[in-house]
């Protein structure tokens, strides 16, 4: 059930997981654009999911916390693994 | 040619690093404040060309440095960039007044960050008004 915006959970939720979320995205991107040494093709494909991965649950915050609205697939608040590996 | 220089506040060790790794990549010199008291006296003494700024600080939080940096005549024009793990209501708004040039919540694409960091120095050196 999404937090009333503006509520004190809401708030605790939105500055914690932003910002372990936001680490996240900061050192996947500085893996992939290589700034910590040059990847292998497999390596960029899995930092690659991860940060995938991790867009998919900041639209679930953005539309949870700030009730902004994600596109129509993504707007079930259900988090699954998002990969373009083959099963 | 001096380069850029970038104040960074931010209480969270780990986003310091990952932004310092990110602005220094495009040639930024990056200096760190991890509270509000720290940052007020990295604004006084260092004269960055740009804060960016968290909101959630220890010994005041971001609203308090951006109103100390209104109240000084020889740091106001410095452009601050508000990133922030807050919510939108009641912060975005907010900080916007208080005289920031841009509000971002994390996590922020790096493109997007950079993009704004770009404008807010050329408005802010007179070469761009930030409505183009």
């Amino acid at each position: 059930m999404p937090t009333q915006p503006g509520s004190n959970l809401s708030a605790y939720l939105s500055h914690e997981l932003r910002n372990a979320l936001a680490c996240i995205h900061q050192f996947g991107n500085i893996l992939v654009d290589g700034l910590a040494g040059e990847l292998t093709g497999e390596q960029r494909e899995y930092v690659g999911i991860m940060l995938e991965n991790a867009s998919k649950i900041r639209s679930v915050l953005d539309s949870a916390l700030d009730g902004v609205p994600g596109p129509p697939e993504k707007s079930t608040n259900k988090i699954e693994c998002v990969s373009k590996l083959e099963t | 040619m001096d380069k850029t220089k970038i104040l960074v506040v931010d209480d969270n060790p780990t986003i310091r690093k990952g932004l310092s790794v990110r602005l220094r990549a495009n040639d930024y010199e990056v200096l760190f404040a991890e509270d509000a008291i720290s940052a007020t006296a990295a604004l006084v003494t260092e004269r960055p060309d740009l804060v960016i700024l968290d909101l959630g600080l220890p010994g005041g939080d971001g609203f308090v440095v951006m109103e100390r940096l209104q109240r000084n005549d020889r740091l106001a024009s410095i452009p601050v960039i508000v990133l922030t793990g807050r919510e939108l209501a009641g912060n975005r708004d907010r900080a916007l007044q208080a005289g920031a040039t841009a509000f971002f919540q994390k996590p922020v694409e790096d493109s997007t960050l950079l993009f704004a960091i770009r404008k807010a120095l050329d408005v802010s050196r007179g070469e761009l008004r930030f409505d183009e």
